[in-house]
């Protein structure tokens, strides 16, 4: 991939230049080209998922029919926002963080020299790459509405079950994708449990190994449920089983229950890793060790464990019992104090700091903001009395937008900012990636705050039409998803141009972490370190001691 | 307090929004004291002169840890139960609560009193009286939200669920489906319409439309039924439509989907209108779900009448106004020679346009409103303007269907016209419509 | 992927495989862990349709008792005796795996194989007496209506167990009696026995749950 040709100094050889062509990456077994396997992949469909919510923004921006030639009827509009869903969950942020940078940091931070299995490791990726051919397939043809699936990323029966599109070839899609997200978050557990380098005891972990052990978890344990669900659904629509459908004695809010009992958890393999990424920049630009860093270990796994009891806060109204409904809020209440322990630990690492502005510090500054707002705004969901109101409107839609893109995307792009001189071995343009943040920041936050308030106005969500009072607030949201849609791309584009043309070298060590994939070259040597190192020191010594 | 919520419909909307106020103040306070502590330390810790100061290796401290795990937990215990206070209400139905029926079906409420009164659409109350509304759906998942007055209940196939408010003032209220129905869920609105005690009885025992049916022979029942239930998808006239034809139906055989005949007699007939996907004449496959089973909504009276309508509709009579039996596309020589009245009513009828699957002509109503009477109609529109039917109103409603829409009417008409039918089109059919009286 | 010489792959019959990132110690407590973990992802991916079976059979007792006497007792009691016994010699397996014993492995994999077969062959035997009275997809007898729900999930259920016996007779073939054939396993190195038992044993498993909640209690 790279120009420079191997030499005969063994130090300038690296995981990047080592072996050249194609197929050496397309059937590389290393973790860290895996990593960009995974992160080119997940890329181009990120700009898909995002093109159908800019075609979306772009119809919503006016009452009644605004772009008829694209969106030529309701159903055009509802095949894109399952797209939209569906590319995006399933094909980008599930996958996000601990596909891409998990692969590549897991082995490095602890010490290995690669996963415990990296051939599972390819085989992973191969599996989400057929996953995605399939969810392609299955909106052939789109535009003229024949088969495209528009029942929405979350299925529900009995539509789901009777509608006459690609379904099934959908659901099939998202089994086979659930597979691979199974197969590497077990590939994680096993490596962070057995190939962890001398000295480096589970009290030494960054808290970014912490956080991506708590969503393997999550992924190995959560994902087969929906798998078999998704299987379900198969059978009933191929079969005739009768589990869902009510037509047939079955019960459509079985369904609700097993699909959210993946799906609550599955918000939490998203925002996880992101936790650990904001967790291990926020030191590094304020010269001091991770405040509380026992605490964030154990809000992580407390996250993991509370979000499996929480699932049907995405229920309430679906006509579940009283008794369970007060349950659930009482607990989904529970599941946020382990978030708020986080930002508290963030902003006291930052006191007394000596707080540089780079860009990852920028990206993770902006974090706490967008998740306080994510946070908050949760508060008001869980709450029974006001939830009746918010759920399936619009609020939701913006609330699950400052979880996901305000919490695991920001973190996605902060971490590809501060470990890119790591993976590529360049340094990228400063002022260039600061453009594009300001732009992602503003854009972002003009697309969703409308949408708040179209929500306490109670607009419903996957709406194609409104009434005409509601269109203010959509115009202004339509404007900040442009604005954001160009933000993303210029800051992956010039990433993207760097890696490929930059010119500036980056030294081991640009902003002198003391993390253990810093001590070795950037870019690493295949085998990651050329001698195992041996870990005898807290993972955040920065700052002066105090004397006794 | 805040007001963020909008109108007060019911007796329990202000405990939601006293909830929801609490939690809007605690959540600007400890977002503000966050992030401006952030920027704070971020401001006043800043690295100067490029390069770092000496920073204490500072680790931890148990008590903060304390201090930020109790409080906040006792925060959001205390904002439960506040959730739960309002939730508790919202469940608890009053004794003398009057019940409504409510059935969902794609993409329609239907509203059933316990007098026998049916609505659709329309969802009529008393003020100062609690209702509650039993509800079920007829195929998919659909949810009854009524915005200003807090309450929302998801609507289940093969169950009943409910919901329940006291309207503490009259009005026009809007209701929307919020479970995602398929192709017009955004188009699956109702309106609630609160009135005073002496107005709703009056409106409630108003069954003149009830016995003006009752009265009639069972062919013209039944076609009173087809115009108001079938006739969206189902013509008179040969030319499929979403199902079959009605045209000589009664007696025909023909194969079905999957193998197998049918011969349409009062058996197959009745169990097609009850269970709509038992047997599906071959070549409707793709629709073989949109048909909504009518249990429950179409008596076995109501099933005899359609059943003697179709026999009447055989191809040698002519049937009465409401559905003209095959219209004719006229040639161009004859549409030169009419006037431009009869020009319009050639376009309102031609099956190229399809105007009238929608738009009775008698005053009664289908899926959209009737044209009897439109000229210079006033009506009121969804999003509560009043408008007159000028011609440039109707021109608009022809090209741009969606721009206004009367309210209580889904905005299911397809943008198809504009190009279609030209300004000479559209002025001739609005001669044929000034002609309606 | 690797540039080592083909000869570094080669290994002496009964010595770990050369691993370039863990030693062998390492890389069986690795294979372990592995194995165990996936096997809880195929416990929860059963555990789904047991929830949904728990249910269903809530909301129609009736019509599931009904069914369920519908059911050939024998044939699932002897199914279950078979998946037992093939359990057995696939622990046996494992002993003659650790004690160097390639040929008794072949042996005893070859009789969990054999059980594989047969109790596919019985499986076979109750599904196509089913679709003969019209209780099977496809070709319903509307007079069995109410005994869809059951038959349903029991299809479900059952087919997606015979789907993991053929999986597990696979593995067992080629991680079992394929490289014993060529004398790989020694007490130094049995690991692919040691899983694809594992895996078997699983599968077995989950039957002991399917036959008396399908078949029993109905």
């Amino acid at each position: 991939m790279s120009a420079h040709a191997t030499t005969a100094h063994n130090e300038e050889l690296n995981y990047l230049n080592w072996k050249t062509g194609i197929w050496s990456w397309l059937s590389s077994t290393d973790h860290k080209r895996i990593c960009f396997l995974y992160l080119f992949t997940i890329l181009i469909f990120f700009f898909v998922g995002g093109i159908a919510a800019l075609l979306m923004r772009l119809e919503l921006a006016t009452t009644g029919p605004t772009i008829p030639s694209v969106v030529t009827s309701p159903h055009i509009y509802n095949v894109l926002f399952t797209l939209h869903g569906v590319f995006m969950i399933f094909l980008f942020v599930v996958p996000g963080i601990p596909a891409t940078l998990g692969n590549f940091l897991i082995p490095l931070m602890i010490g290995a020299k690669d996963v415990a299995f990296p051939r599972l490791n390819l085989f992973s990726y191969y599996l989400y790459v057929i996953g995605a051919l399939i969810g392609a397939l299955s909106l052939w043809n789109p535009f003229s509405g024949l088969t495209a699936v528009d029942t929405g990323w979350t299925f529900y029966a009995p539509y789901s079950t009777t509608t006459g599109s690609s379904v099934s070839l959908m659901v099939f899609a998202a089994f086979v994708l659930g597979f691979s997200s199974i197969l590497t978050g077990l590939n994680f557990i096993v490596t962070i449990h057995q190939l962890r380098a001398p000295g480096m005891t589970w009290m030494r972990l960054p808290v970014f190994i912490w956080a991506s052990y708590a969503t393997a978890i999550i992924q190995t344990v959560a994902t087969p449920v929906v798998g078999m669900t998704l299987l379900l659904i198969i059978a009933e629509r191929v079969f005739g089983a009768g589990i869902f459908d009510p037509t047939k004695g079955g019960d459509p809010v079985l369904m609700e229950h097993l699909f959210w009992f993946y799906s609550h958890p599955v918000v939490y393999i998203m925002v996880l890793p992101a936790f650990g990424v904001v967790g291990e920049i926020i030191p590094v630009f304020s010269r001091k060790p991770l405040f509380g860093y026992k605490m964030v270990v154990l809000s992580s796994m407390a996250i993991a464990a509370v979000g499996f009891v929480v699932w049907a806060h995405h229920m309430f109204v679906s006509g579940i019992s009283d008794f369970s409904a007060i349950f659930f809020s009482l607990v989904t209440f529970l599941v946020a104090i382990p978030t708020a322990i986080k930002v508290f630990n963030w902003v006291s690492t930052m006191y007394k700091g000596s707080i540089s502005f780079t860009t990852p510090m920028l990206y993770a500054m902006a974090f706490v903001f967008l998740f306080m707002i994510a946070g908050t705004t949760g508060i008001y969901l869980a709450m029974l009395g006001v939830d009746v109101y918010y759920h399936d409107t619009y609020f939701v839609v913006a609330h699950f937008h400052y979880t996901i893109q305000g919490g695991a995307v920001i973190g996605l792009i902060a971490a590809l900012h501060y470990w890119f001189p790591k993976m590529s071995g360049k340094m990228y343009n400063e002022t260039l990636s600061k453009i594009a943040f300001a732009l992602v920041f503003i854009g972002f936050n003009l697309t969703f705050i409308p949408q708040f308030i179209l929500g306490m106005d109670g607009m419903p969500r996957r709406y194609y039409n409104y009434p005409p009072e509601y269109q203010n607030m959509h115009t202004l949201s339509t404007i900040g998803a442009f604005m954001n849609g160009v933000g993303y791309t210029f800051a992956l584009v010039n990433l993207l141009m760097t890696a490929l043309f930059g010119k500036v070298k980056a030294p081991r060590n640009p902003y002198n972490s003391v993390g253990l994939e810093w001590q070795t070259a950037s870019p690493p040597i295949h085998e990651n370190f050329p001698e195992t190192p041996v870990v005898d020191k807290d993972p955040y010594h920065y700052g002066t001691p105090a004397h006794v | 307090m805040l007001g963020l919520l909008g109108e007060q419909g019911s007796d329990f909307a202000h405990k939601v929004d006293y909830a929801h106020d609490i939690v809007t103040i605690i959540s600007v306070v400890c977002t503000v004291a966050i992030v401006g502590t952030m920027l704070y330390f971020a401001v006043i810790y800043r690295k100067r002169d490029g390069v770092d100061h000496e920073t204490p290796m500072i680790e931890g401290n148990s008590l903060l840890e304390v201090i930020w795990t109790v409080f906040p937990t006792l925060v959001v215990i205390w904002v439960a139960y506040l959730g739960y206070d309002s939730f508790v209400d919202m469940r608890t139905v009053p004794p003398g609560a009057m019940e409504v029926n409510v059935t969902a079906k794609k993409w329609a409420w239907d509203f059933q009193y316990a007098n026998g009164k049916r609505t659709t659409g329309e969802l009529v109350v008393p003020v100062d009286q609690p209702v509650k509304l039993i509800m079920t759906s007829k195929d998919v998942l659909h949810s009854f939200f009524v915005p200003v007055m807090r309450t929302k209940m998801d609507v289940i196939p093969g169950r009943y669920t409910y919901e329940w408010f006291r309207p503490i003032k009259t009005g026009d209220f809007q209701v929307f489906c919020t479970e995602y129905c398929g192709d017009l869920h955004s188009g699956m609105l109702a309106r609630l319409k609160v009135l005073p005690k002496a107005e709703f009885e009056r409106w409630l025992a108003d069954d003149s439309e009830e016995l003006k049916l009752a009265s009639m022979k069972p062919s013209d029942r039944g076609q009173e039924i087809y115009n108001k239930q079938c006739v969206a998808c189902h013509s008179l006239d040969g030319s499929p439509r979403v199902g079959p034809s009605w045209l000589k139906i009664y007696g025909k055989e023909g194969q079905l989907v999957g193998g197998g005949t049918y011969k349409a007699d009062e058996n197959y007939i009745r169990e097609s209108i009850y269970y709509p996907q038992a047997k599906t004449v071959a070549g409707y496959e793709a629709a073989k779900n949109a048909m909504a089973s009518y249990q429950g909504q179409l008596s076995e009276d109501d099933i005899t009448s359609l059943i003697a309508f179709m026999k009447t509709v055989d191809g040698t009579q002519k049937i009465v106004p409401a559905q003209p039996a095959a219209p004719k596309a006229a040639d161009a020589a004859q549409l030169a020679a009419m006037s431009p009245a009869e020009r319009g009513k050639a376009l309102f009828n031609d099956p190229g346009n399809m105007c009238y699957t929608c738009h009775s002509i008698d005053g009664s109503r289908l899926v959209g409103p009737s044209m009897k009477g439109i000229w210079e109609r006033k009506s009121k529109m969804s999003d509560g303007t009043e408008i007159v039917s000028d011609a440039s109103y109707i021109k608009e409603s022809i090209w741009k269907p969606q721009a206004k829409v009367v309210e209580g009417y889904p905005p299911a008409m397809p943008a198809i016209y504009e190009g279609k039918l030209t300004e000479e089109n559209v002025s001739d059919i609005i001669e044929y419509l000034k002609t309606l009286k | 992927m690797s540039s080592h010489a083909a000869a570094a792959h080669e290994v002496a019959p009964g010595d770990p495989p050369h691993i370039h990132h863990m030693d062998s110690a390492t890389a069986y407590g690795a294979a372990k862990l592995g194995m165990w973990l996936f096997l809880a992802t195929e416990i929860l991916l059963f555990a789904v349709m047991f929830c949904s079976f728990a249910i269903m059979r809530y909301y129609h007792l009736d019509a599931f008792h009904k069914a369920s006497h519908n059911l050939n007792l024998y044939a699932g009691a002897f199914n279950t005796a078979v998946l037992l016994f093939s359990s057995y010699t696939a622990a046996v397996a494992v002993t003659k795996a650790q004690r160097g014993d390639n040929r008794g492995v072949v042996v005893n994999f070859g009789i969990s194989i054999l059980c594989g077969f047969i109790f596919l062959l019985v499986k076979g035997y109750e599904y196509s007496e089913k679709a003969h009275h019209g209780m099977f997809p496809f070709v319903w007898n509307e007079s069995f209506g109410d005994y869809k729900n059951f038959l349903g999930i029991y299809y479900c259920m059952t087919g997606l167990h015979a789907l993991h016996v053929i999986i597990g007779m696979v593995v067992m073939y080629i991680y079992g009696v394929r490289p014993a054939l060529k004398n790989r396993y020694s007490g130094r190195y049995y690991t692919p026995v040691e899983l694809s038992a594992l895996y078997w044993h699983l599968v077995d498993l989950i039957w002991i749950y399917l036959f008396p909640l399908l078949y029993l209690v109905g």
